[in-house]
């Protein structure tokens, strides 16, 4: 069992409409980095407004913090917080199997979704005056098939998946610890050793996929990810770097 | 012998600046060899219309190019990137213009907006961003369209 990372302030909430809210309302007073945790949320959402079923027993925390640096290097910590939880898995199942990433952020295991991260900052100019990551985990129930959009990834849960109950407290330390390593290591190094910790975690890597956008659909073998964070698609139609996308596969 | 030449070169010549015109060429080069030390090396080109100033989608920060504007010159290409009140994009990524689907946008061109209200969202990497007014104002335009790639600097929304 991991310690509590000690730069790190945590705060528990039984109940509250949305830790991404949340996290919002406290962001301008913080000192440093802060994790909220809640046991009940009665307004989680997903990206693009779309609804996280969020059962009792399932982690929902949002790490704010207010990074120095660019907008473009705040959206790179959606890799970090999906290494994070990624380690976070291994460490209270004590193994890896099953395990891989989806571009950006998501987190598969036995090719279900476990997890959901969304990251939301504001900012003027070029730099963020905050930065939010929400993270759902489906420690104890996965949402049912009809609670979930048709042609997504079937959800799971880490309790059905290897029979490992964890409670949501002890879950979060894991993930706080991993997540302090990647961010100190981030900070230190840049991106590049954090781009290929997650491309050998990453799944379909070599394999064809499909990106889609509100506007526009494209389908190509995952060559890699690039310095910028931007998934690498090799089409008909020669190389594409793609920075926002819903990924199928 | 030497008029017909000239004749028929005339001819060539007009022939290829209506291929021009047709084909809506801006530049055409063509060399007839006729024989040792005899060619015609022609090259028809015409000036684009300087009215038609095809919108320039260059994210480079706009750098100030001072004194190059002469009163004379009428500012018929002005790139909305340096106008004073242009709120850019910080980075490469998707443009929404409401918080969710259905929901109302967060602007209108004419709205007055207050210093930190949200005007856009850009997303990359699934980070949404919430872009903020920089200062209190009215939105006079909305450079974007909801779903439209952006790149860094691209100009986004000029407030007055």
């Amino acid at each position: 069992m991991s310690i509590w990372p000690e730069t790190y302030g945590k705060r528990v909430l039984n109940e509250v409409d949305s830790t991404l809210n949340e996290a919002a309302r406290i962001a301008p007073s913080l000192t440093g980095p802060e994790w909220i945790l809640a046991h009940r949320q009665t307004a989680a959402r997903g990206r693009r407004g779309r609804a996280w079923a969020n059962p009792s027993g399932n982690l929902a925390a949002t790490l704010v913090m207010r990074p120095f640096g660019t907008t473009e290097n705040a959206a790179l910590r959606s890799f970090i917080a999906a290494l994070a939880l990624f380690d976070a898995c291994v460490a209270v199942t004590g193994r890896a199997d099953g395990l891989a990433l989806k571009w950006p952020n998501d987190v598969l295991l036995n090719g279900g979704k476990l997890a959901g991260i969304l990251l939301e900052s504001a900012g003027q100019g070029q730099g963020v005056s905050y930065l939010a990551i929400g993270i759902g985990v489906n420690l104890a129930e996965a949402p049912s098939a009809a609670q979930v959009e048709a042609g997504a990834v079937r959800p799971v849960s880490l309790l059905s998946e290897t029979g490992a109950l964890v409670a949501p407290e002890d879950f979060l330390t894991e993930l706080a610890a991993a997540y302090a390593r990647y961010e100190t290591q981030f900070q230190s190094y840049g991106f590049e050793p954090i781009r290929q910790a997650w491309l050998a975690r990453a799944a379909r890597l070599g394999e064809v996929i499909t990106a889609r956008t509100s506007t526009s659909e494209t389908v190509g073998t995952f060559e890699t990810v690039d310095g910028q964070g931007n998934l690498v698609l090799l089409t008909a139609k020669g190389r594409v770097s793609i920075p926002a996308a819903d990924i199928y596969f | 012998m030497t008029d017909n030449k000239h004749e028929a070169d005339v001819a060539f010549i007009k022939a290829l600046a209506e291929l021009l015109r047709d084909n809506d060429l801006t530049e055409l080069q063509v060399k007839r060899d006729y024989g040792d030390e005899d060619s015609l090396n022609v090259r028809v080109s015409r000036m684009g219309p300087a009215v038609a100033a095809a919108p320039v989608q260059v994210a480079a920060p706009a750098a100030p190019v001072a004194a190059a504007a002469t009163p004379e010159a009428p500012a018929a290409a002005e790139d909305p990137a340096s106008h004073p009140g242009a709120v850019t994009s910080p980075m490469v990524g998707t443009v929404y213009m409401q918080a969710e689907p259905g929901a109302p946008s967060f602007i209108t061109v004419g709205a007055t907006v207050s210093e930190g209200d949200t005007l856009l969202i850009v997303e990359a990497m699934k980070t949404m961003n919430q872009i903020s007014a920089p200062k209190a104002g009215i939105v006079k335009r909305i450079l974007v369209e909801d779903g439209a790639a952006v790149e860094f600097g691209t100009p986004l929304v000029i407030i007055e």
